[in-house]
């Protein structure tokens, strides 16, 4: 699913260039988008060969509690003794689904009613576009909070409640795009030659809202990471899956851990990473709205 | 305008029924499970689970729990605490003032930062200042809440010990005068408040300077320039009237963001908001304080858009004849 | 008149464009100086793109310093190079523009009336009260009311912002008023009541104008002078009646005939090629790749700007050529058809004047088209031009050599400079050669190149006129061809020797409809490529001004009119032009009997 995402993106940023060669795309991509683009590709990898750039498995008990970095321990051990550099190195693994699940969730939930509430429009957009408006106008996290409180998070619930918060931002881009193309000759030429919808949907529609989908998929899965990471942090993730918000989580219930330079291995890392991750995704996504800004404008 | 005060109003609705409905209809019977002794959630003081049973009244038909649930919140009874079983809402009533002093200060001192860094470096474009201010602001505004924070509390709390690590106040302190009362609270205050402003501060710097920076394109900025008025009534009179704009549209998101991030930040400063209260109610499943919290949240939301609303409608005389 | 009020010097505005990896530079505006007096309405004229609103913005000072070179004088004072906070007096309440767009020109949260007051109260020491009456006073002189003052941008037609901006253009009494496109993008209706207005501001305030525009209809109106700016130079400056009335640059003369006038019916073809890129201007003259007389030298040196009569041209011949000249024409032949001389006309045979004293002119790179009846001697004068019949009297000059008195390798010279396309295809051509013989038979006669370079020559000029060049076509006669395809081979017959004239006698009168429009589509076309010059001769006046810049008229062997196509269509002085323009069939003719 990654590896199509990702391959997504940059046929996107390539699109307008052709089968240019990989250095005209950087160049042409602009150099905020590229280290994003490398970096948020850097996660990949890591979270794809985990098993084996992890020394340990990060459940198992590999040391003693609390131990200092060394060459065993790269990042030293958790008050449990286990490796906390394959602990991160496997919380790649979490965020990434999370992050591009709820993005890919989010975003298919957006296209159908985004593109339904444009392409049929009537009073099916009115209804679906208000149910939005609500959306967007709720506090996000208490009712995440609210929600996995109750029904107790896993990763897939997560993504699921995430995916169900976030479509209406994309939805409204869809839509008024799907709105616009709807205008054209070309299409109602279309339609007068007698095409099916779901023709017209595929052949005319769907390449123009393209980028806007990798567009909402890229924002989407940034801030689905950092919920995640907050629900985590506060102690409402899955507390089977060991994210680095959960990491951080369990470092600070230790008592007087600012006190020492612990915090160093244990706090810092997965918070560093968080923000790299999230970081790589917003300036993936700045490079696609600078590109594709006439296009977000217009709405 | 008429038309978004019933969009809030229903949202209010929504609010109201997903609230009631969402323990009710979820998998897992949540709320059964706190009055059956076999679940790992069964509330074992007999005299909360008495007042839960009252509270939540499930052996009535749903549409009667519905108008209890209903008449309740409309009196501000918003049921009891399983934890300290105390009415949920003199616990919101006491951790909410918390909150929203630090909000309520953080939103306005990023605002006030925000709007004048922002036209600035929109004036700048380009300038080394620009440049350094854009990529200071995304990083911070990508890095999550509860990270900076811990780095601010390390560095000013443990490292140069400066600030309270944690609280709203001295506890069992004794004021000599008010002064002092108030540098204790101010104390207490300020981390979560730089920590809380900072990472609203990237989000807002970027709407402004961005849609400064469309602003400047404009016709009309050329026109203004061509009257021969001077800089600062360019800046001011023309650009950043109409460069606010599209910033007070968004105040009610931002609003939002800030209320999620005081929820982190008073977790992490063990600051005595309702952000405390949900972290402390989560851990042990304290549903009707959740709820509340939940309530509480969703109305400041709301009547953040409403104000935001009405802000844009007064100062964008296109939207007044729509 | 003495000093100037506004001088400006070898003017040259140049940047690199925002975001570019070391492109070149832009000139948007190089090297441009013109004077403007006091009460005087002067329009700089140009394609977008000539840097005529680099021009307006220049006057103002809002380009970065750093961009500007050159000098702007206003009232002896020198501009260029002040201080950004002496520019901000010398904005609005010296020199004032009113911008092109006045939709966008107001700033959407504020009123109309506060902007204005805004502006009048930053340049004059007026009280509040005072600057609203200047204000209500100027407002309503322009044929608006106070309720506009009221009003936000938005509220407002795009025809009464025009008139506000103006207002507020005119607010501070500026001594320089700069208006840009004031006519762009508005109905006929608004258009003529913005050229009035700006007319009765002028006369009544003695306010000197820099109209800047590419409406020719308004600089016609309100310009006392005019300049043509192209790429960034000015091409030609002179008096309003000289330079749209007789232009001199190329260029100009492109402009002018690219113009639409109301309701011409000829196919707007525009001036061929395309505006230089600013970044990369051709090196030479810059109008060379469109021009269509240019020479080797072109190529090398920019003409600088010199004195013709009272107008300076930038053009390295001084202006538009003249291809063909003709002076008094005269040409008679006897009843029964056989030539007669001049020496013998009151002999007893009776003798019919077929041309009698006509005088025309064909420049560079026009279309000409001489239109007539039958009988009204146009054929006759084309063959005199030719050369194919000795006129009785008169003179004909091509590019400035007398063609009557040319013989041997001199004539052969000028027959491939002005080629022939006849009336009747079939009469044209031998029915004996192949189409490839037929086309290369000029090129063989002028010895040009060797076989290959004949056959490559022929094959090109086929595909120019849309034919086949298949081995099978080019073997096929006369005879196995359709009219269209013939009357194309004998165009490409006369296109083969890359004639700088092609005088075409009716070249699709034996054609139907569908494929006259084709042809004379493509006769255009190619003139247009090709930038030679093209007298059409046809009695079918409908059709001709489709593709005609210049119209004349002939009627009992003499031109009784002549002009630009849109006016000869459109105001015919003639009553025998109006029979003829009535004549032209029309459809809505037929629906219109009885
Ligand atoms: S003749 Fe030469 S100098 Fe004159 S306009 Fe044409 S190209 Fe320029």
């Amino acid at each position: 699913m990654l590896v199509v995402a990702t391959r997504y993106v940059e046929r996107v940023l390539r699109y307008p260039f052709g089968r240019a060669d990989v250095r005209h795309v950087f160049s042409s991509i602009g150099g905020t988008t590229a280290v994003g683009l490398v970096l948020f590709l850097g996660f990949v990898f890591v979270a794809i060969f985990a098993p084996v750039l992890a020394p340990y498995n990060p459940d198992a008990f590999s040391g003693k509690p609390l131990e200092h970095p060394s060459n065993a321990h790269l990042l030293g051990t958790n008050d449990v003794g286990q490796d906390i550099f394959s602990e991160l190195v496997f919380g790649t693994q979490i965020s990434l689904i999370i992050g591009v699940g709820a993005g890919l969730g989010a975003v298919f939930l957006a296209v159908v009613i985004g593109g339904a509430a444009g392409y049929i429009g009537g009073w099916l957009d009115f209804v679906l576009m208000r149910l939005g408006d609500m959306l967007l106008a709720l506090p996000r996290l208490p009712m995440l909070i609210l929600v996995n409180a109750l029904i107790g998070a896993g990763v897939w619930q997560m993504v699921i409640t995430i995916a169900l918060l976030f479509w209406p931002t994309t939805a409204r881009i869809i839509r008024s795009e799907v709105q616009r193309v709807r205008q054209r000759t070309y299409l109602q030429l279309a339609h007068h030659f007698g095409s099916n919808r779901l023709y017209v949907l595929r052949r005319h529609v769907l390449p123009h809202i393209t980028p806007l989908i990798v567009f909402g998929l890229v924002t989407s899965a940034g801030r689905a990471v950092a919920l995640e990471a907050g629900l985590a942090f506060l102690g409402l993730g899955d507390p089977a899956a060991k994210s680095w918000g959960l990491m951080m989580r369990y470092a600070l219930n230790l008592p007087g851990l600012l006190l020492t330079d612990r915090w160093l291995w244990w706090l810092l890392p997965p918070g560093v990473c968080i923000t790299l991750l999230i970081l790589s995704l917003t300036l993936v996504g700045i490079g696609l709205e600078s590109r594709l800004m006439p296009g977000l404008r217009r709405q | 305008m008429k038309q978004r005060l019933i969009l809030y109003l229903m949202t209010l609705w929504a609010v109201l029924t997903l609230n009631f409905l969402l323990p009710r209809m979820l998998p897992g019977d949540p709320l059964q499970a706190l009055l059956d002794p076999q679940s790992s959630t069964y509330v074992f003081d007999p005299a909360t689970r008495a007042a839960l049973e009252a509270d939540y009244g499930l052996d009535r038909s749903l549409l009667e729990q519905y108008a209890g649930y209903l008449v309740g919140v409309f009196t501000a009874d918003l049921g009891h605490s399983i934890r300290l079983n105390q009415p949920v809402i003199d616990l919101i009533r006491s951790h909410l003032p918390w909150t929203l002093l630090l909000t309520g200060s953080a939103l306005a001192l990023a605002s006030l930062v925000g709007i004048v860094i922002g036209t600035e470096a929109a004036w700048r474009h380009r300038s080394m200042w620009d440049t350094s201010l854009v990529t200071v602001s995304v990083i911070l505004s990508n890095a999550p809440v509860f990270f900076t924070g811990m780095v601010f509390l390390i560095v000013f709390g443990v490292w140069l010990g400066w600030l309270p690590l944690s609280g709203g106040r001295t506890p069992f302190a004794d004021y000599s005068s008010l002064l002092a009362e108030m540098r204790d609270y101010g104390s207490h205050l300020l981390l979560p408040l730089v920590t809380l402003t900072l990472s609203l501060l990237g989000g807002k710097f970027l709407l402004v300077r961005n849609s400064m920076l469309g602003v400047l394109q404009e016709d009309f900025m050329l026109v203004a320039r061509a009257k021969g008025l001077p800089a600062g009534q360019l800046k001011r009179r023309h650009g950043l009237r109409n460069a606010i704009l599209p910033f007070v549209h968004h105040l009610a998101s931002h609003a939002g963001f800030a209320i999620t991030g005081a929820l982190f930040i008073e977790t992490l400063f063990a600051y005595p908001g309702i952000g405390q209260l949900i972290f402390d109610s989560v851990v042990v499943r304290d549903y009707p304080v959740i709820q509340g919290v939940f309530l509480v949240v969703s109305l400041m939301v709301l009547s953040a858009n409403l104000l935001a609303d009405w802000l844009s409608y007064q100062l964008d005389p296109r939207l007044r004849e729509a | 008149m003495s000093t100037p009020l506004l001088r400006i010097q070898d003017l040259r505005v140049q940047y690199s464009p925002a975001g570019s990896r070391g492109g070149g530079t832009i000139r948007a505006l190089d090297g441009v100086s013109f004077d403007l007096a006091r009460g005087e309405v002067l329009a700089i004229v140009g394609e977008t793109g000539s840097g005529k609103t680099t021009l307006a913005r220049a006057l103002l000072g809002l380009h970065p310093t750093e961009t500007v070179t050159g000098s702007i004088q206003l009232g002896g004072r020198e501009l260029s190079g002040i201080r950004e906070q002496e520019w901000q007096s010398i904005r609005w309440r010296r020199i004032a523009l009113a911008v092109q767009n006045a939709g966008t020109a107001f700033d959407p949260v504020y009123t109309i009336g506060a902007q204005l007051q805004a502006t009048v109260r930053q340049h004059l020491p007026l009280s509040r009260r005072r600057a609203v009456e200047a204000i209500t006073h100027l407002v309503r002189s322009l044929g608006l009311d106070e309720h506009h003052l009221h009003a936000y941008p938005h509220q407002l037609s795009g025809g009464e912002k025009q008139r506000l901006m103006l207002a507020m253009a005119l607010s501070c009494h500026p001594d320089v008023l700069i208006v840009d496109e004031p006519t762009s993008g508005q109905d006929m209706l608004s258009r003529r009541h913005i050229v009035t207005l700006l007319q009765k501001v002028q006369t009544e305030a003695d306010l000197s104008i820099l109209l800047i525009t590419h409406d020719l209809a308004a600089v016609a109106q309100l310009a006392h002078r005019v300049a043509v700016l192209y790429a960034g130079k000015l091409a030609e400056i002179g008096t309003n009646r000289e330079v749209l009335g007789r232009p001199r640059h190329p260029y100009t003369w492109a402009l002018r005939n690219a113009y639409p006038d109301m309701g011409t019916a000829r196919d707007l073809s525009g001036i061929r090629g395309h505006m230089p890129d600013p970044a990369n201007p051709p090196a030479g003259c810059r109008f060379h790749p469109r021009c269509t007389q240019a020479v080797a030298e072109c190529r090398l040196t920019e003409p600088a700007l010199e004195h013709h009569d009272s107008r300076l041209v930038a053009c390295h011949l001084g202006g538009l050529q003249t291809l063909l000249q003709a002076r008094h024409l005269a040409k008679s032949f006897g009843a029964n058809g056989h030539r007669t001389h001049a020496s013998s006309q009151n002999g007893a045979r009776q003798v019919v004047a077929a041309v009698k004293s006509a005088s025309l002119e064909i420049y560079e790179g026009e279309v000409v088209a001489l239109v007539g009846a039958t009988g009204s001697g146009k054929t006759t004068l084309g063959k005199l031009l030719v050369g194919l019949l000795t006129p009785d009297t008169g003179t004909i000059a091509f590019q400035g050599q007398a063609i009557t008195t040319l013989a041997g390798a001199q004539l052969v010279e000028l027959r491939r400079r002005i080629q022939f396309v006849p009336q009747d295809p079939f009469d044209s051509v031998s029915p004996r050669l192949t189409v490839q013989q037929i086309v290369r038979e000029p090129l063989d006669i002028q010895q040009t190149g060797n076989r290959d370079e004949r056959n490559q020559e022929v094959h090109n000029v086929l595909e120019s006129v849309g034919l086949p060049t298949s081995e099978a076509f080019l073997a096929r006669y006369a005879h196995e061809l359709s009219g269209g395809q013939l009357q194309r081979v004998v165009i490409a017959r006369a296109l083969v020797l890359a004639p700088k004239l092609v005088i075409a006698d009716e070249p699709v009168s034996m054609l139907d409809a569908s494929e006259q429009a084709k042809l004379i589509n493509l006769l255009k076309a190619i003139q247009n490529e090709r930038g030679m010059g093209l007298l059409v001769i046809s009695h079918d006046l409908a059709l001709v001004r489709k593709i005609a810049d210049r119209i004349l008229v002939m009627q009992g062997g003499q031109i009784i009119e002549h002009g630009p196509a849109g006016q000869i269509v459109n105001h015919p002085q003639h009553d025998y032009t109006r029979t003829l323009l009535s004549a032209a069939p029309s459809i809505d003719w037929y629906a219109k009997k009885p």
